[in-house]
């Protein structure tokens, strides 16, 4: 250990005296500047906000705000319109459409989040060991990754939900919203590990992991401290723009039955169940179908706004 | 005659290409004693750097593939890969030409001049940035306590460079290897940070290996001298000596090439004649006789060894070895 005094080997400091002008940026922070100038973007990133806090609370606006259980079946009260007690009125068995809306927002945004931060962890994983470590192993895995590519996602969805295949205790159906973000995280991580495993090549070879190789830095340490940090603004912008991408694959999947299964509710269901009644009650369709849209809109919006945020030189 | 610190002996070093393998390092030795200070020159591709890169074992993906790097009477080309690890940024530290780069830009840099000793010391954060701070200080950082916060974008190309040699000293290492360190720096900075490494090497002790194609910087910095080409040592010895009387026609034809500031007005440069050799396919026997005005028959047939020639110098040169003076307008 050194002395911090025994030594002086400093150049006269005087002549570099002086702050600098401004306080220190990082990286997070200017980019949290550039993305807070961007009324677009902060307002989809507050439609998000708002989705997710009415997910979270829904119990509770069930009980103080619409007053009604998503699975209460009321026969006298079937297809009403909007009114007092119904605000956005009642499906044909007189379940409340906005209750069932936000329990349904539940069951979509776990999926989709869950998902998400699934493929990030194992996307990004197996993106930072390919890059990282190249020749075979970036073969080994890269070529899976091609082969899972190139099998349509739609195909792998429904194989998993039909074999429920099991992972030690858990079993992986598609009836859970957790189970079904796992299969969709699944199925749809490959994309994010070539992303990640090229923006691996492109910092690996830079200097500084030289120099971080130099002072005795191990490889887990390679990858995780000076590797990660510099390829988690791409890992970010990609996940959000993958949340909207899932939600329309989990409302393809409880679309076609093979997703969350009634009676619980989710967008995509909702939206099922509603076809029979198209003509008849079109609020059944439209206000779960506008859900969707406006909810996959302004995380695609957002998206956007994280990446130019993150990479101005992109816009 | 004090112990020697580092020992390199008969290093290969290649690189695998699609053209054919490239000798980086070929058959190179060299030692360099406690504190002192060692220059080794060449021109691009000479392989300086991945001689310095094969004694930390970084100078993947190339290959060594035979010779020794004897360090605290342990073979490090040898040792399992966790030991290079307690190695690397503890007994020998290295600086590298672009400090623009070799900082990662996402992380505050006192942060970063910490990592050696938290790594090798097992300080806390706490502790260790308190020995970044003063270190950082001793390099010459003005207030050092703020600028570690700072990110390294917001330092200048030579507060970089300080900032890296403030990384490696942390944990007063025995061996300071600079790759170029002043290469990518503006004249008046280069005079700094060579003061700095100079003033490093006196006050800590560390053996410094000084790597450059600066004649100047070694003439200035260096008590010995060892000449590359084409990954083999063509000349080693004391600078002085070296500079004063060179006995390899490369060392010859390169401080001869240097403009000098009491020259005639109009007087043409003197470059050496021809192209750096092919690695992939180097000349036979010796492999600088292509360029060299002083070839003889024996050149282009045996590869020259490093002999002594004159007092303290090596060469590896059928010529001067035979006792011709290098002379020549």
């Amino acid at each position: 250990m050194i002395d911090p005094n025994a030594v002086d080997v400093a150049l006269p400091r005087k002549e570099y005296e002086g702050e600098a002008a401004r306080p220190a940026q990082s990286y997070w922070n200017e980019s949290w500047e550039r993305l807070r100038s961007n009324p677009v973007g902060m307002g989809a990133g507050v439609v998000v906000l708002l989705m997710v806090a009415i997910a979270l609370a829904a119990p509770l606006l069930s009980t103080y705000v619409t007053h009604h259980n998503p699975y209460s079946i009321d026969l006298s009260a079937t297809f009403s319109m909007p009114s007092k007690a119904h605000w956005l009125g009642s499906d044909e068995a007189g379940r409340d459409t906005l209750t069932r809306l936000i329990y349904g927002a539940q069951v979509t945004l776990t999926v989709a989040f869950l998902a998400v931060a699934v493929s990030l962890v194992v996307g990004g994983t197996v993106g930072l060991v390919a890059g990282f470590y190249g020749g075979l192993v970036d073969n080994v895995l890269m070529r899976f990754v091609d082969v899972l590519l190139s099998i349509p996602a739609i195909y792998l969805l429904i194989l998993l939900t039909i074999l429920q295949p099991k992972i030690g205790p858990i079993v992986l159906s598609t009836s859970d919203p957790r189970s079904l973000a796992v299969i969709i995280a699944v199925v749809g991580w490959g994309g994010l590990s070539r992303l990640v495993r090229g923006e691996v090549l492109s910092v690996k070879n830079r200097d500084f992991m030289l120099a971080a190789r130099s002072i005795g830095a191990s490889d887990l340490r390679l990858i995780s401290r000076h590797l990660l940090p510099n390829v988690l603004a791409v890992m970010i912008v990609a996940a959000s723009l993958n949340v909207g991408a899932v939600i329309i694959t989990e409302s393809i999947l409880d679309f076609i039955g093979l997703g969350i299964q009634p009676p619980t509710a989710s967008w995509g269901n909702m939206l099922t169940n509603a076809q029979t009644y198209f003509y008849h009650s079109i609020w059944l369709v439209l206000l779960p179908g506008a859900l969707i849209f406006i909810t996959v809109l302004a995380m695609n919006v957002f998206g956007n706004a994280l990446r130019d945020a993150f990479d101005p030189r992109l816009k | 005659m004090p112990e020697t610190l580092l020992e390199v002996q008969d290093l290969h070093t290649v690189f695998k290409t699609k053209a054919g393998m490239v000798k980086a390092v070929d058959g190179v030795s060299f030692e360099i004693n406690p504190g002192e200070t060692l220059g080794i020159v060449g021109e691009s591709g000479s392989g300086k750097s991945v001689t310095a890169l094969s004694v930390m074992r970084l100078q993947r993906p190339g290959k060594i593939v035979s010779g020794k790097v004897m360090f605290k009477g342990r073979d490090l080309t040898k040792v399992s890969e966790g030991e290079m690890r307690e190695i690397r940024g503890q007994d020998i530290a290295m600086i590298f030409q672009d400090p623009m780069t070799s900082l990662n830009p996402v992380f505050r840099t006192g942060w970063q001049v910490a990592e050696p000793v938290r790594l090798h010391h097992g300080l806390d954060k706490a502790t260790a940035m308190g020995v970044a701070v003063s270190m950082l200080g001793k390099v010459g950082i003005p207030s050092p306590a703020t600028r570690a916060r700072d990110y390294p974008h917001q330092f200048s190309g030579g507060m970089r460079q300080r900032a890296m040699i403030a990384m490696g000293l942390t944990t007063t290492p025995k061996v300071l290897i600079a790759d170029e360190p002043t290469t990518a720096l503006d004249v008046t900075i280069q005079a700094q940070i060579l003061d700095l490494l100079r003033n490093v090497n006196r006050d800590f002790g560390t053996a410094t290996i000084l790597i450059t194609h600066n004649l100047g910087v070694v003439a200035g910095m260096c008590e010995r001298v060892m000449v590359m080409y084409a990954g083999r040592v063509v000349e080693a010895g004391p600078t002085v000596d070296v500079f004063a009387h060179p006995k390899h026609p490369y060392t010859w034809s390169l401080l001869r090439s240097i403009p000098r500031l009491d020259a005639e007005r109009h007087e043409p440069l003197k470059p050496i004649e021809g192209l750096p050799p092919d690695l992939i396919d180097l000349p036979t026997g010796c492999a600088f006789h292509p360029r060299c005005r002083f070839t003889i028959e024996r050149c282009s047939r045996d590869v020259p060894v490093l002999n002594r020639v004159g007092e303290t110098q090596l060469a590896a040169c059928w010529v001067t070895q035979s006792g011709t003076e290098l002379k020549g307008a």
